[in-house]
């Protein structure tokens, strides 16, 4: 499964939508559950399925669903 | 003066003053109490008279707070929620408060006409009254360890004592601009609001912590001068962002946080990073907001106790016999005070006092006073979890999770977690085993918010009761 499906995945089973609704530009408070616990959640959640880390530095630029998408792939 | 009265009075004196900032919409003063005015006339037009109450949801925006206050003006008693109530809750506030109109944005409004914030307005403006400050202002609904709600309705009275009170010791002044991104349906983000509006300061409203690029943008665009936050939002701050906030050391005049347990080594980080801030940390609760205080630059020695006891308030200790105790013997927290709520909603007088000892109201919280009159908490009483800030009842995930076949009873308490403060962990008695965990967080899930959802399940024989057969949650901490 590519990055892009996974990470998509992972941020629609947080915000409790379907997939078909998260779109690259979804970004933070786009929908109620995607506030700081849900981020912190979708953070997580990205870093266990790809067995990476981010680092501090890094964790503030990613803010919408392509940030996230961008930063996992350049770490595979 | 009520909040009210200054904010209109502010509006006298500088009427060109920014008031609000949300987004691109910037308000001055005077339009600030156009706006309410404005919105006052709607409730006198819809009929509604003096004491009904009015349900809004608590959106972050500029549209709530002219819902707000124009309420306040027409004499109603407003009932300030989070727009995501879930549907149960949002049943028994209704039940409780029986209120004559739902404005605003509520996600899970069922059948209920709920008025949009944009039709809340007029042609023209109200006749400016005052409410009279023994008239009940606001019902904040607590969340309940019994499962159901409080409705602690505060007077204008007590709103004003707590204003003026907070201002006085955080320091504020008309020149602050103070960034809100704490909720607004609580007491402490709500408090903030009427807190800065009062005190002719601007109040930028920012959606949550969630965002830290707009959150540092915001501290830049705004030349802001403080905020509030839990200890939640400092650990989030600094896991996203590392020791940024350090940079804006020299402009951070102040900064607010709200009670919660925040551990010596994080206070001492952000000292470090803040050299010259005034950082205050309060401990209150709905029904007594910021009963006391600390400063950590001016009580570094005492930096792990919740402060004195704010001016005009007393905080004592009670035995459970309802005694007062000497300094260092420990006992229940009790608050005295002109900030204290005047009652709970639909509860008689009398049932409302059995939560006093006395003048003193019972905050359910454990501790003790030493002799330099600094207050130490040993626990909480209460059993409400407190996930990164957000107020979690056990019963209300208990009462989910017991409707679940395959579940016979459980109980839910709150476990330490880094980032979160606390998560919610759950105790299971019944057939159901570790395999059906993810089974179980996803019935809860469709049931309530997220951040309520069990992060830790564990299955075991039995619960601990005691022998009349209460459930005894701090057993299983």
């Amino acid at each position: 499964m590519d990055a892009k499906v996974r990470v998509i995945e992972i941020i629609a089973g947080v915000c409790e939508v379907t997939p078909e609704e998260i779109t690259l530009e979804s970004t933070i408070g786009d929908f109620p559950t995607w506030d700081s616990i849900g981020h912190l959640t979708i953070l997580s959640q990205v870093e266990e399925a790809f067995n990476i880390n981010f680092d501090p530095e890094e964790m503030m630029d990613l803010e919408d669903v392509s940030d996230i998408i961008k930063a996992v792939e350049e770490k595979l | 003066m009520l909040v009210e009265e200054r904010i209109f009075e502010n509006a006298k004196l500088f009427p060109k003053k920014l008031a609000i900032i949300a987004g691109s919409a910037e308000v001055t003063y005077l339009e600030l109490v156009h706006r309410i005015l404005l919105a006052a006339k709607y409730y006198e037009n819809s009929g509604l008279q003096k004491g009904d109450r009015v349900v809004v949801s608590a959106s972050k925006c500029v549209d709530f707070v002219y819902a707000y206050f124009g309420a306040h003006i027409a004499g109603l008693i407003c009932v300030p929620i989070d727009s995501e109530t879930n549907p149960v809750r949002l049943q028994r506030i209704e039940d409780c408060a029986a209120p004559k109109l739902f404005v605003g944005e509520l996600r899970n409004k069922g059948e209920r006409n709920v008025i949009p914030f944009a039709e809340v307005s007029a042609e023209e403006e109200a006749e400016i009254k005052m409410p009279r400050p023994s008239d009940i202002a606001d019902i904040l609904f607590t969340t309940g360890t019994t499962g159901l709600p409080k409705g602690v309705s505060l007077s204008f009275f007590n709103q004003q004592a707590a204003a003026e009170h907070i201002n006085a010791f955080v320091g504020n002044t008309a020149d602050d601009v103070e960034l809100l991104a704490l909720p607004i349906s609580h007491s402490f983000g709500l408090g903030r609001l009427r807190c800065v509006l009062s005190k002719g300061a601007t109040i930028a409203l920012l959606s949550s912590f969630a965002s830290m690029k707009k959150f540092y943008a915001g501290l830049d665009l705004y030349n802001v001068t403080g905020f509030s936050m839990v200890p939640s939002s400092w650990n989030y701050i600094q896991k996203m962002s590392g020791a940024k906030l350090a940079n804006y050391a020299s402009r951070l005049k102040y900064i607010e946080i709200g009670s919660a347990f925040m551990p010596e080594a994080e206070k001492r980080k952000l000292m470090e990073m803040l050299p010259t801030t005034r950082i205050c940390m309060h401990y209150g609760l709905t029904e007594a907001s910021r009963s006391a205080f600390m400063s950590f630059h001016d009580d570094e020695a005492h930096l792990m106790s919740i402060g004195k006891s704010s001016p005009g308030r007393k905080i004592a200790i009670f035995s459970e016999k309802g005694e007062e105790v000497a300094n260092g013997q420990e006992g229940e927290l009790c608050v005295a005070g002109d900030h204290v709520c005047s009652a709970y909603w639909g509860q008689s007088e009398a049932d409302f006092r059995k939560d006093f000892f006395g003048e003193f109201f019972r905050t359910g919280d454990w501790g003790y006073i030493d002799n330099d009159g600094y207050i130490y908490l040993k626990s909480r009483i209460k059993e409400i979890i407190n996930v990164g800030g957000k107020k979690v009842s056990p019963v209300e995930v208990e009462e989910v999770l017991n409707a679940m076949d395959g579940i016979t009873e459980s109980a839910c308490i709150g476990v330490k977690d880094d980032v979160m403060g606390e998560i919610v962990k759950a105790f299971i008695v019944g057939t159901l085993t570790e395999t059906d965990d993810e089974a179980i967080k996803k019935y809860v899930m469709a049931h309530i918010e997220n951040y309520k959802v069990p992060a830790i399940i564990e299955h075991i024989a039995e619960l601990p009761k005691t022998t009349s057969g209460k459930l005894q949650r701090l057993m299983l901490k």
